[in-house]
C-alpha cells in the first residue's frame, strides 16, 4: 500500500502512515494527542486541524463552516491522507497532557480550591487512624538461625517459620523463581535476609527475598484512574507517609471522553490494546518520575493499589469490557484477585503485587467502594449520602446497616465536554462567576488566575445560578429573548449569553452560554438529583433524613454549595450537612494500601452495597422529568431557594 | 345508587375557578360569563367536596375549510362549515354548545396563509354573531402564532377570551398578550404531569394569575392513548386537590380534534364492513372519548359533531345531578 509522510506542526513531528489513514490516527502514531470526545466519529468537532500542504480526502462535517473548509480547516478524524502532508494542529485541538500544575492538584485533592496549598505536604487523611496500620505488603528483616543437625528444617520452611511468627499461621505461598535462588541467597547473605510478604485475602505470599536488611525500604503506589484524570501517590509503607502526589489526564481521552465511547473503541482492531497502553503508560511515567524525585529504587516499590470505575479497571488489566454496555450489564469481574503488577504491564518490582479495589457492578466501581470506605458511611449510625459527580454520577445511600447505590448517566457537561465553551478544570477555566442582576456585568475567577479559556463545571453552576437570579434564564433553562442587552444575542443554534467578550479573553471568539448548553446542563443536573432522590424514595425515606452528604469528584472541589442547591443539583439540606471530600477514591485506595483491615473492610463494603438499576425503574423517568426544571418542578423540595 | 360511597376523602384545596367571557359591566360584550373549575373533589364525587360548575362543551370550528374532514362530519356539517360565523351560530343555537373554539388554521404559512387582519376581523365577526365566550387557537406554527395571536388579543381586549396554546418552547409572547389584554390562556403539555406543572410555573412567573390558566394535558382518542391522558389528568387533579397550587387549574380536552383523527372514525363502511356505519362510529368515538375525559376531570371539552355534543350535554346534566 502507498505510504504518506505526514508532518505535524508546530511539533514538526513526521510520521509515515498508509495512504487513507485518518489524520487523527496519524497524530496518535506521532504521539500527538488530540481532543476527541467522540472517539473519531466526527461528531464532537474537537479535533480540528489545518492542512497546509498536500492532498486529503475530507468527509463533509457540520462542525466545519464553509469558510473554514476553504481555509483548509478540517476534522482530523474525518480527513484521510492522500499524499504527503503538512498539518498544523490548532491549539484548541491539543489534548494537554502535561502534568497538572500544583494549583490544579490542590483543586483535585483538597476540599476547596486554595492555590497556595502544597498538596505534597498536606498528607490528607493520614492524621486519623481508622484502621490498624498494616500495609498490604510488609517487609521483615530476619537473622535466621543457620541449619544444623538438630535443626534440619528446609530453607523455605525456615523462612516460612520466621514469617509466620510475624503474621500468624496463615497459608503462605511463594513462586518458583524465589525457590530457585533461595539456597544460595540464604548462605551468601549469612542467613540475614529481608522478606516481603503480600496479603492476598486470607492467604499470604512471599514476593521477594533479598540479602541484608532492606526492611526500611518499602514503598507503595496508589492510583485513582478516573475517566478524565489519573491521580497517583507514592507512599512510604514503613513510615506511613505520602511522599508525593501527581495528577495527569487519562490519555484514553483521545479515544473518547466517556466510558461508553471507549468500550466501543475497545471493540475495534487493536482498540483494547491501545486503551490499555494509554493508561499503563501514564501509570509507568508517573511511577518513574516519583522514584526519580524521591530517590527510590524501583525494586523497593512492592505494591500498587488502584481504584477506578469498572471500565477503567477492565482496561487497565486489558480485560474486554464489552459486556459492561450490553444488557444485562455484567462485568467480567467486580472482585479482581491480587495479581502481579508486571502482568498488567506496570513497572515496579517484578514480583510486586497489584490490588484493584472491588467494585459493585458495571457502573458502580471500586472508586465508589473506596469513597464509602474513606467517608466511613459504612460505620455511620445516621443516614449518609455520597455523590460522586462526574460523567457518570454515582450515588451511595446508607449507614452501618445497609448501603444502596446507583449510577446516573449525567453526561460530561460538568466536565466541560459537550458544552460550546466547556473546559475541564484546568488553568484558565472559569470556575466562579458573579453576574450583576441589573447591569449583567460578569465577574469571574479562573483557575490559576490565567486568561479565561472556557468554563468548567463549577463555573457553569455559578453562571446558571446567577443568570437564573437575574432573570436572564427562566426556570425552564431558556435564555430570555425578551431581554435586550448586548450580552444576549441570537446565535446559529438559538440564543446565547456572552460571558466574556473575545478580545478580553485573548481568544478570537467570545465565551458564550447557549440554549443548547443550558439544555445539556439541565439534563446533567436532573440526572444526578433524580437518581439521589429516587434512591431515597426507593428506601421509603425522606431527603431530610440524610444527616451528611459527601460530594466527591474532581468537579466537587470548587463547587459552591449555594449554587449547587440553587440549580437543584443537590438536595436542599442545612448547609452544615455537606462535606466536600475531593478525591475520595484515592483516599480510600491509600487506606487499603496501608491497612489489611481496610482492604477487608473494602471487600465487605463492595459485597454489602446493593446495586439499584435506574434504567429499569418506572419511577426514574418521572423523577427525571420533574428534575428537568430549575430548581425542580416541585418547588417545595427546595424551600430555601427563591427566584 | 344501591351501594353508598363509604370511603370519603377530605381534600385540602380546590381547583382554581376560571371565568370565561366578560359582560358589558365587566368591560366586555358577552351576554353572560361562564365559569369552570372550582372542584373540591374528584369528578362527580359530590360527597367528597363541592363541584360548583358543570363541565362545558366548546364547539370546534375552523377559519378555513378543512380538506381532510371525515365523511360523517362533512355530511352533517354541510352548509355551515364553509362559513365560520354561521357555523359558530349553529353550534350554539342548534347543537347546544356552551361556547365556541375557533382554530385559526388558515394563518399557517404553509396553508391558506391568511393575513392577521383577516384573523382579527373573523374573530370580531364571531364575537358579534354569538354572545358566548370564545376560545381562539393559533395554527401551531410558533412564529406565525406569535405574530397573529397578540393582534387578535389586543383587538378583543377586555372580552376575557381563552387563547391557546402556550407550550414550553413558546409561551412568553402569548402570555404577555393575554396578561395585557385580560384574557385567559391554555397551557399545553405533552401528556406529562411534570411539564404541565413546569409550564404553569413559567406562565405564572411572567405575572399571569393562576386562575387565568387552563391545562391542556393533551389527550389521545379512544384507542390512541386515552388511558395515558386519563392517568395524567388523574395524577394532576389528585395533586391539585392535595394542595399543589401549580396544578390546581381546570382542564381543557380537545376531544373532537383527536376523536375524528382516529382511523375508526374515518374509515368508510365500504372499506371495513364489519365496523358498521361510519357516521355512527365516528360519533360514538367522540362520545366515548368525551365521557372518559369527563371522568378524568375535564372542565371544557372541545367537540365537533352536533349529535355527539347533544349526547354529551345530556350526559353532563345526568352526571351533575347531586344524589
Amino acid at each position: 500500500m502507498d505510504k504518506c509522510i505526514v508532518t505535524f506542526l508546530p511539533d514538526n513531528k513526521k510520521v509515515v502512515v498508509d495512504r487513507g489513514t485518518s489524520l487523527l490516527s496519524a497524530a496518535l502514531t506521532a504521539h500527538i494527542h488530540l481532543n476527541s470526545s467522540c472517539g473519531g466519529d466526527g461528531v464532537c468537532g474537537k479535533c480540528r486541524v489545518l492542512v497546509k500542504a498536500g492532498k486529503v480526502h475530507a468527509e463533509p462535517s457540520g462542525r466545519i463552516s464553509p469558510e473554514e473548509r476553504k481555509a483548509g480547516i478540517s476534522l482530523a478524524c474525518q480527513t484521510l491522507a492522500e499524499s504527503d502532508l503538512t498539518v498544523e494542529i490548532l491549539p484548541e485541538s491539543r489534548l494537554d497532557l502535561s502534568a497538572l500544575s500544583r494549583e490544579e492538584l490542590a483543586l483535585r485533592l483538597r476540599g476547596i480550591y486554595a492555590p497556595a496549598e502544597d498538596v505534597q505536604e498536606a498528607r490528607p487523611g493520614l492524621a486519623q487512624e481508622v484502621f490498624a496500620f498494616q500495609p498490604l505488603v510488609e517487609k521483615f528483616y530476619f537473622q535466621l538461625p543457620a541449619p544444623d543437625f538438630n535443626d534440619k528444617l528446609s530453607d523455605l520452611e525456615r523462612v516460612c517459620r520466621a514469617v509466620q511468627e510475624k503474621i500468624g499461621e496463615a497459608p503462605l505461598h511463594t513462586g518458583l523463581a524465589n525457590l530457585r535462588k533461595l539456597g544460595e541467597l540464604l548462605r551468601a547473605s549469612s542467613w540475614n535476609v529481608t522478606v516481603s510478604v503480600a496479603a492476598k485475602g486470607p492467604v499470604y505470599e512471599i514476593l521477594t527475598i533479598e540479602p541484608g536488611d532492606g526492611s526500611r525500604k518499602n514503598f507503595g503506589l496508589v492510583f485513582d484512574i478516573g475517566t478524565t484524570t489519573i491521580t497517583g501517590q507514592l507512599v512510604d509503607l514503613t513510615q506511613k507517609k505520602v511522599l508525593g502526589t501527581k495528577a495527569t489526564y487519562n490519555r484514553q481521552a483521545t479515544f473518547g471522553s466517556d466510558i461508553i465511547t471507549r468500550i466501543i473503541y475497545a471493540q475495534a482492531a487493536d482498540g483494547l490494546e491501545k486503551l490499555h497502553h494509554a493508561v499503563v503508560d501514564v501509570l509507568n511515567e508517573m511511577t518513574e518520575s516519583f522514584i526519580d524525585e524521591h530517590k527510590v529504587d524501583l525494586n523497593d516499590v512492592t505494591c500498587v493499589c488502584v481504584s477506578g470505575n469498572t471500565t477503567m479497571i477492565h482496561l487497565l488489566l486489558r480485560i474486554d469490557p464489552s459486556h459492561i454496555r450490553q444488557a444485562p450489564y455484567v462485568p467480567t469481574a467486580n472482585y479482581i484477585p491480587v495479581v502481579k503488577a508486571a502482568e498488567a504491564g506496570l513497572k515496579i518490582n517484578p514480583h510486586g503485587a497489584l490490588y484493584c479495589l472491588p467494585g459493585v457492578s458495571s457502573y458502580v466501581g471500586g472508586d465508589i467502594t473506596a469513597g464509602v470506605l474513606s467517608c466511613e458511611i459504612f460505620k455511620s449510625k445516621d443516614l449518609e449520602l455520597l455523590i460522586d459527580i462526574g460523567t457518570n454520577g454515582e450515588i451511595v445511600l446508607g449507614n452501618n446497616e445497609w448501603l444502596i447505590s446507583c449510577a446516573a448517566s449525567a453526561g460530561p457537561a460538568f466536565e466541560g465536554s459537550g458544552m460550546t465553551c466547556g473546559l475541564r478544570a484546568v488553568r484558565g477555566a472559569i470556575q466562579a462567576v458573579t453576574v450583576d442582576p441589573k447591569s449583567l456585568d460578569v465577574k469571574y475567577t479562573t483557575i490559576g488566575g490565567d486568561k479565561p479559556r472556557g468554563i468548567c463545571g463549577s463555573g457553569y453552576i455559578d453562571l446558571v445560578t446567577q443568570l437564573l437570579a437575574a432573570g436572564v434564564v427562566d426556570k425552564n433553562g431558556k435564555l430570555n429573548r425578551q431581554k435586550t442587552h448586548q450580552r444576549l444575542r441570537p446565535s446559529a443554534s438559538g440564543y446565547e449569553f456572552v460571558v466574556v467578550f473575545g478580545p478580553q479573553a485573548g481568544m478570537d471568539s467570545d465565551i458564550v452560554l447557549t440554549d443548547a448548553d443550558l439544555d445539556n446542563f439541565k439534563r446533567a443536573k436532573a440526572a444526578i438529583y433524580s437518581a439521589a432522590a429516587l434512591l431515597v424514595r426507593h428506601m421509603e425515606l425522606n431527603v431530610g433524613d440524610i444527616r451528611k452528604v459527601f460530594i466527591a469528584g474532581g468537579f466537587g472541589t470548587s463547587l459552591n454549595v449555594e449554587s449547587a442547591v440553587f440549580i437543584g443539583l443537590i438536595p436542599d439540606l442545612p448547609r452544615e450537612r455537606y462535606a466536600f471530600v475531593g478525591n475520595s477514591s484515592l483516599a480510600g485506595a491509600r487506606e487499603v494500601l496501608l491497612s489489611r483491615e481496610a482492604a477487608q473492610a473494602c471487600d465487605r463494603i463492595a459485597g454489602n452495597i446493593t446495586y439499584f438499576e435506574l434504567s429499569t425503574d418506572a419511577a426514574y423517568m418521572d423523577e427525571y422529568m420533574a428534575a428537568l426544571f430549575f430548581p425542580h418542578t416541585d418547588a417545595s423540595r427546595f424551600p430555601s431557594v427563591r427566584y | 345508587m344501591a351501594e353508598e360511597l363509604k370511603l370519603v376523602t377530605t381534600w385540602s384545596q380546590s381547583v382554581h375557578e376560571m371565568q370565561l367571557g366578560a359582560t358589558r359591566q365587566e368591560g366586555g360584550s358577552r351576554k353572560a360569563a361562564l365559569t369552570v373549575g372550582g372542584e373540591g373533589a374528584l369528578p362527580f364525587l359530590f360527597k367528597e367536596g363541592a363541584l360548583p360548575h358543570k363541565p362545558l362543551i366548546a364547539a370546534e370550528i375552523f377559519d378555513v375549510p378543512q380538506d381532510d374532514e371525515p365523511e360523517a362530519l362533512r355530511r352533517d356539517l354541510k352548509g355551515i362549515s364553509g362559513d365560520p360565523v354561521s357555523w359558530a351560530k349553529a353550534m350554539i343555537a342548534d347543537a347546544g354548545a356552551d361556547l365556541v373554539s375557533l382554530k385559526l388554521a388558515g394563518i399557517h404559512p404553509d396553508g391558506a396563509n391568511t393575513s392577521a387582519g383577516q384573523a382579527v376581523s373573523l374573530v370580531k365577526k364571531i364575537l358579534a354573531a354569538v354572545d358566548r365566550p370564545l376560545i381562539v387557537l393559533g395554527c401551531g406554527e410558533a412564529a406565525r402564532d406569535n405574530e397573529v395571536l397578540p393582534l387578535v388579543s389586543e383587538a378583543t381586549k377586555g372580552e376575557r377570551l381563552l387563547f391557546g396554546d402556550a407550550v414550553q418552547e413558546n409561551y412568553k409572547t402569548l402570555t404577555a398578550a393575554c396578561i395585557a389584554d385580560g384574557h385567559n390562556i391554555i397551557a399545553e403539555s405533552p401528556i406529562d404531569v411534570n411539564i404541565a406543572k413546569q409550564l404553569n410555573i413559567l406562565i405564572s412567573d411572567l405575572g399571569m394569575p393562576a386562575n387565568r390558566i387552563i391545562i391542556n394535558p393533551t389527550i389521545g382518542a379512544l384507542g390512541y392513548g386515552l388511558e395515558y391522558a386519563y392517568s395524567i389528568m388523574e395524577r394532576a387533579r389528585n395533586a391539585a386537590l392535595s394542595g399543589d397550587k401549580m396544578l390546581a387549574m381546570p382542564f381543557i380536552c380537545f376531544v373532537g380534534q383527536e376523536s375524528w383523527r382516529a382511523k375508526e372514525a374515518r374509515v368508510p363502511a365500504s372499506e371495513s364492513p364489519a365496523w358498521g356505519d361510519a357516521a355512527e362510529r365516528g360519533i360514538m368515538w367522540e362520545v366515548v372519548t368525551a365521557m372518559s375525559c369527563l371522568q378524568a376531570g375535564a372542565d371544557i371539552l372541545t367537540m365537533r359533531h352536533p349529535r355527539a355534543i347533544k349526547i354529551i350535554k345530556s350526559e353532563i346534566q345526568e352526571l351533575m345531578k347531586r344524589p
